[in-house]
């Protein structure tokens, strides 16, 4: 009870902010809502690792660089517009991700939990650091027309590309949703995200279901990545700070709140757009994550020596 | 045996140590100073490690431990050797806040916040760029540290690795050996016997980063200028972190070696390779978490014990 009176009061000062912004600068929610598209869709992936597979993925923003990368090759070469290569650099992450997780990861489930950060940190700085030899840092980006497409409304013009990252967030959230509830695959999976032990007496495959659900997530961290090329310039340390924004929504959300993730993204997005809506506060924007997940972690400590 | 093996290295070394700066050239002493600096912060890294907990904000607090130490030459007009002690409370304090924080949630999210450090260390310099110097970085009117004699830097780098040492040492033989391995193999267990966890990794939290931040002050004032992009380099967590687990964890020792194996290597690397020489350190990481989690010192241990059996 007291938590839904809680919720309630939280949805009512959110929606009284957010009006609010609206008023003051539209554009702010416009963008807001954009880049919170961007970090859910590259959150929920490791929400569904962390939550199900039990492993904080720190190259996850890696990834998605490494095929960002991919894909801008493959364009240059066939002259192919990225949005054809969605697919393509989803199977192919993939299937990179479940090799990199049959070779390395697998190997280390039974580790303490710090050995698999340690692990994934050192995955992160090889693949970096090899995509710094291979091209050197300097940056990439392809020229496309239609990414500029924009709404007048009155006398303010509204850039509306970056909406298809809040479609593939919002996609991504409820397909998983499905996956998870409907599949057999996906039932088993959520079973083994309880837990693994009970999982494997009743039959189910769980090293099979991890290194599945890692390719999942790693086949829609390879569709952001291509996705992510249509918008933005690509450098070998691209997707670091998404591995942190990603981690901090996550947590925020609390594991295994796929939902949530779009609710944290918002926050995070429209926060951030706020502080970028003035010139003496642009800079700072970049430290809001990091308050957030001070914020959250602050939270917890309470609610636990509460409970 | 052994032990009387490890003194006689022990003592080896250290009259190395004293005795290179006579026999040394400018260069070799450059690269020992870079071994050395690397070496005090894979120990200091390994020393929170003890306790189960991995800082991945090695290069942030000692980034900050060099801008408060260069800031307090320009700013408040520091004689450049007391800025270096400034620099280690000042990363011990922010450390002390930071941990206040984050150590109550610990584990994973004490490590990801940590990560996150050297990034938001660095963002705060860049902004307040009237204070700091911004992007560009800031240099000391009155330049590096003795003059820049090769001796007295070599010095003055020893003494931050003897600070580090020594505290090491004295984790292992005082009541913060068996707190911090309590807590690193039972939390609960360790804390049902009455330790507070809690104001354990507090205060190796803050003493070990008081020390990153000494050792930032130190090549701070070893080169007479900072930049946001070279104190809070990537660089300064890695190679740490790839030397004391390529070494051994949960002791003096395994920093050690891999400090001195990997801090050589490095600087041939770096003139190899001038991109991209850190893809050797995520490798060798990978490596050894999967086949040796114990690291050299922990299989030369392994392969001496079968023959001391024998021996008895």
């Amino acid at each position: 009870m007291a938590m839904k009176r809680r919720a309630t009061i939280l949805a009512a000062l959110s929606a009284a902010a957010t009006i609010l912004i609206l008023l003051w600068k539209p554009s702010v929610i416009n963008n807001g809502i954009q880049q919170a598209g961007l970090y859910a869709a590259i959150a929920i992936p490791m929400g569904l690792v962390l939550g199900i597979v039990h492993i904080v993925n720190l190259a996850h923003g890696e990834f998605m660089m490494v095929a960002a990368y991919a894909t801008y090759f493959a364009c240059r070469a066939t002259g192919m517009d990225p949005l054809l290569a969605v697919l393509p650099s989803a199977a192919v992450t993939a299937a990179f991700g479940w090799v990199v997780f049959k070779l390395t990861i697998k190997r280390a489930l039974k580790a303490p939990e710090l050995n698999q950060l340690i692990l994934t940190f050192g995955i992160a700085i090889a693949l970096t650091q090899a995509v710094n030899i291979l091209f050197t840092s300097q940056t990439f980006k392809l020229q496309l027309d239609y990414v500029s497409a924009s709404i007048d409304i009155g006398e303010d013009t509204f850039p509306v590309w970056s909406y298809v990252f809040v479609a593939f967030a919002i996609l991504y959230a409820a397909g998983l949703k499905l996956f998870l509830t409907r599949t057999t695959i996906g039932k088993a999976a959520l079973a083994v995200g309880q837990n693994p032990k009970g999982a494997a007496i009743v039959g189910i495959d769980v090293n099979r279901v991890y290194g599945l659900v890692f390719a999942l997530a790693l086949a829609l961290v390879g569709a952001m990545g291509a996705l992510f090329l249509t918008k933005q310039s690509i450098f070998p340390s691209v997707g670091s700070p998404y591995t942190m924004k990603s981690f901090c929504l996550v947590a925020v959300a609390g594991i295994g709140n796929i939902p949530g993730i779009l609710g944290a993204s918002l926050l995070l997005g429209i926060s951030e757009q706020v502080l970028r809506g003035f010139r003496d506060t642009r800079a700072w924007a970049d430290i809001v994550f990091f308050v957030l997940i001070i914020a959250v972690i602050l939270g917890r400590s309470i609610k636990w020596r509460k409970s | 045996m052994n032990r009387n093996l490890a003194r006689v290295v022990a003592t080896l070394l250290g009259a190395l140590a004293v005795v290179l700066p006579a026999l040394a050239g400018a260069y070799p002493l450059q690269v020992a100073r870079n071994v050395m600096l690397y070496m005090a912060l894979a120990i200091t890294w390994d020393m929170l490690l003890r306790s189960g907990q991995i800082s991945f904000g090695i290069a942030g607090l000692f980034g900050l431990g060099a801008y408060a130490s260069i800031l307090g030459v320009i700013r408040a007009g520091m004689p450049a050797w007391a800025s270096i002690p400034f620099a280690a409370a000042f990363s011990a304090l922010a450390a002390l806040l930071i941990g206040y924080l984050i150590l109550r949630l610990r584990g994973m999210y004490f490590s990801i916040v940590t990560l996150a450090l050297a990034e938001i260390f660095r963002i705060v310099i860049h902004n307040l760029h009237d204070f700091t110097g911004g992007p560009e970085g800031i240099v000391a009117p009155a330049g590096v540290i003795f003059g820049g004699s090769a001796s007295g830097l070599y010095w003055l780098a020893l003494v931050g690795l003897a600070v580090a040492l020594g505290a090491s040492i004295w984790f292992e033989k005082s009541k913060f050996h068996f707190a911090l391995t309590a807590i690193r193999d039972n939390e609960i267990a360790a804390s049902s016997s009455g330790v507070d966890i809690f104001r354990w990794l507090l205060a190796t939290f803050v003493i070990t980063s008081g020390i990153q931040g000494l050792l930032g002050g130190i090549f701070v004032q070893s080169y007479g200028f900072a930049t946001p992009d070279s104190v809070f380099s990537a660089d300064f967590t890695l190679l740490p972190l790839a030397m004391a687990l390529l070494g051994g964890i949960h002791g003096t020792v395994g920093p050690i070696m891999g400090a001195v194996l990997l801090g050589v290597a490095s600087e041939w690397l770096k003139l190899q390779m001038p991109y991209g020489h850190l893809v050797v350190y995520g490798i060798i990481i990978i490596i050894v978490i999967l086949f040796m989690p114990r690291g050299l010192y922990g299989l030369a241990r392994k392969m001496a014990r079968p023959a001391e059996g024998r021996a008895e």
